[in-house]
């Protein structure tokens, strides 16, 4: 029973416009019981979505890759601690965010001296080349810089939730349950975040 | 409204959360001040360059390398596996063991401190150790009062002994009255 209801699963994975079918709780609920096809629709379906988050807190894209690794590597490890009383979104997103959180932790214990010697520009991320470069890509690429760096400016509070609102575009219930605050707290940091970026980011337009 | 209220509702305002009245006097504040009105416009503009903000993907090698990393997990799970035992309240037999161990000398030493003789013990060892007794010294005798009572106890009951009186024989004293 349980063969075919995995091959009817794998059947489906193979059909890219059907991986709709299952939700995120019935696919983690699959693979629950062991199905690792599953386990692939899930990484699948956040790989990229938690590379954006985590890219925005580290800037780095091999770490960035390494701590999304983790996070998917936790969730095949400790599949059984997920319990259906919140999204599977919420509850891989605080992971990924508790590893980003992490790496920066180790990377100012590591780096504290290094970067203080570095210059500005020298402390500026990393983009991934984009070709060829036309005059709008080298636009997008200065503001999407500008914008990483106005966000990395933010207190640590803001920071995660408008990353999470506004690039992630994530429900404020949502927020709320992966940062573990009201909801009205959130909607207030989002609001005070906006405008700290505002002050920041004046000459943009 | 004041600017601390209008800023407040800023996102509100854009994400269209606001009630129609306080909407209503979130507008005539932005016609009143074009500032404020240029404040909502560039907030907004950020809000856009964040949604649209290049999207960073995983390397194409991304579920390969994972793939490696659960494997080479499992083995070492296979190579370490962790023993299969029983256990008790979430401890192992060792750990359940030593924990009871634990818990019943934590609870005789309890006992032992807060037992009722405690303080009379100490009282006592304290007496003793300023007046040291000797066999002549009478305080052995006051020290001890469980002695002393039992010593009055023993004089009683010989005093005793020595008041009770044979029992007297009234039965030739006895006179019957006839009605």
């Amino acid at each position: 029973m349980r063969q075919n209801s995995s091959n009817l699963l794998a059947m489906s994975l193979d059909k890219q416009d059907s991986s709709f079918v299952y939700t995120d709780e019935q696919l983690i609920a699959r693979f629950q019981t062991g199905d690792e096809q599953a386990y692939v629709e899930l990484v699948n379906r956040y790989r990229d979505r938690l590379m954006n988050f985590v890219f925005q807190f580290l800037g780095d894209m091999e770490q960035s890759e390494d701590v999304v690794q983790d996070t998917m590597l936790k969730l095949f490890e400790k599949k059984h601690y997920y319990r259906e009383i919140a999204k599977f979104s919420t509850w891989i997103y605080t992971i990924a965010r508790n590893l980003a959180n992490t790496e920066l932790r180790k990377r100012k214990r590591r780096k504290v001296t290094v970067l203080s010697q570095m210059t500005r520009d020298e402390r500026e991320y990393e983009l991934p080349a984009i070709q060829p470069e036309t005059g709008q890509e080298v636009q997008n690429k200065y503001t999407a810089k500008r914008i990483q760096i106005a966000i990395h400016a933010l207190p640590e509070h803001f920071k995660t939730v408008i990353i999470l609102r506004d690039i992630q575009e994530l429900s404020y219930d949502d927020i709320s349950s992966i940062v573990g605050v009201p909801l009205g707290t959130v909607k207030s940091r989002i609001n005070r975040a906006r405008l700290q970026l505002q002050a920041d980011l004046k000459d943009l337009r | 409204m004041n600017r601390y209220e209008f800023e407040d509702l800023i996102s509100d305002y854009i994400e269209n959360s606001l009630t129609l009245s306080k909407r209503k006097e979130f507008e005539n504040y932005l016609t009143e001040d074009p500032e404020a009105q240029s404040l909502v416009d560039q907030v907004s503009y950020n809000i856009d360059q964040l949604k649209n903000i290049q999207k960073v993907k995983v390397s194409d090698h991304f579920n390969d390398y994972l793939m490696k990393r659960i494997k080479n997990e499992q083995s070492k799970h296979r190579l370490n596996p962790v023993p299969n035992q029983k256990r008790f309240l979430g401890f192992s037999p060792l750990y359940a063991s030593l924990m009871t161990g634990f818990t019943i000398a934590f609870f005789i030493v309890g006992i032992q401190l807060f037992a009722p003789d405690k303080d009379t013990s100490i009282s006592q060892n304290r007496f003793y150790a300023n007046n040291p007794p000797t066999l002549s010294s009478p305080t052995i005798a006051k020290s001890n009062p469980k002695s002393q009572e039992l010593a009055e106890a023993a004089e009683d009951s010989v005093d005793q002994k020595s008041i009770k009186s044979p029992k007297k024989d009234y039965t030739k004293q006895i006179q019957l009255v006839k009605d």
